[in-house]
């Protein structure tokens, strides 16, 4: 047997829990291995002292302090499940709650917003912004035509000044 | 009258019932709560909130298991929620709680080896109480309480092959623990 098994067996015996044989193997391997007969009286000593542990006396007037709970538990009487339940289900809800406004403040993508002419002009924007960049490149070509037109409307071949 | 009766009227509302219930087992949720948190005051308390809970709950008690049985259960889970606040609040280490001088040897009338003796307990409760939770708890039941192993095995819900290895485990871990106190003599030897 080795000294493993030997601990197990050691430990049950001292409840009583080991058939007739395997005290005998238990025995026969105490015989002649020490370290088991060390762990044995340690074992001994320890469940020695557990057992003979002396307690102290509950407090005086136990019942006397313990009628008036009683009573005021006998008047709130048990919760009933539902409620204990849904009391529970409380701070849950309002996580998820939470974490689904997260969620959609964050990956959803956000509405492009349809505002009216009286709207854009109370949040005092431009209401061409979103043709600027079309002036913006028309404006290249303007300055060409109002060169061309202004030369066809001239009569004499001099650009100087004739008051 | 017999438990059955009793437990019968203490359901309907007796309190005659239940005190005489309460009578019974104090004692005994007193002792199992006292060995598990070493602290008079509080395991006094906890046998209170173990009556009270009782109290609430026996309409639904259905005689699968003795009442007695019943009560170490609701006993061992209110230890066990009380350990699990308390370890919250205040998260103190074994080697700290060893260092610290608490121990009062100021007995000095107690022979010599009465006060070892003592000594020795303490340390072995304390050793106790650095255990993981269900070692110590299975420790308590059986060692400490003197519970049967059928008993064990209702009030854990747990396979009397579990309370079996459970225990193995923790008695193995508590000698370990102990083996290491500096009043041991010796050192350890590991197998």
């Amino acid at each position: 047997m080795r000294c493993k098994k030997s601990e197990k067996y050691l430990l049950r015996s001292f409840d009583d829990r080991l058939s007739r044989e395997e005290k005998d193997r238990l025995n026969t391997h105490l015989k002649k291995c020490p370290l088991c007969q060390e762990r044995y009286r340690e074992y001994q000593s320890m469940l020695q002292t557990l057992r003979s542990d002396d307690f102290p006396e509950p407090k005086p007037y136990f019942w006397e302090r313990l009628q008036p709970r009683l009573k005021e538990e006998r008047r709130y009487g048990p919760w009933p499940l539902w409620k204990l339940w849904g009391i529970r289900t409380i701070p849950v809800s309002l996580l998820l709650i939470a974490a689904l406004t997260v969620t959609a403040l964050f990956f959803l993508p956000a509405q492009q917003e349809e505002l009216s002419q009286s709207g854009i002009l109370l949040r005092n924007q431009n209401p061409f912004e979103e043709s600027l960049p079309l002036l913006a490149e028309e404006g290249i070509e303007n300055p060409n035509m109002m060169l061309i037109f202004t030369s066809l409307s001239e009569t004499s071949s001099s650009r100087r000044y004739i008051p | 009258m017999d438990e059955k009766e009793l437990i019968r009227q203490a359901a309907e509302g007796s309190e005659e019932a239940f005190a005489v219930l309460v009578k019974k087992y104090r004692t005994k949720m007193f002792n199992l709560a006292y060995s598990m948190i070493r602290n008079r005051e509080t395991a006094d308390d906890i046998a209170q909130d173990v009556f009270i809970k009782a109290y609430i709950y026996i309409s639904k008690f259905k005689y699968k298991s003795s009442f007695g049985t019943w009560l170490y259960r609701i006993a061992v889970n209110t230890v066990k929620d009380y350990l699990r606040k308390a370890s919250r609040i205040n998260k103190i280490s074994f080697d700290e709680r060893l260092a610290s001088p608490d121990i009062q040897e100021d007995e000095v009338v107690i022979k010599e080896e009465e006060l070892e003796a003592k000594r020795r307990k303490k340390l072995l409760h304390r050793a106790i109480q650095a255990l993981p939770e269900k070692h110590r708890t299975i420790l308590t039941l059986r060692d400490i309480q003197g519970i049967s192993y059928k008993e064990i095995t209702g009030i854990l819900n747990i396979s009397p092959g579990t309370v079996d290895s459970r225990l193995y485990r923790a008695r193995r871990m508590l000698r370990k623990k102990v083996a290491c106190l500096p009043s041991q003599k010796g050192g350890s030897h590991e197998m």
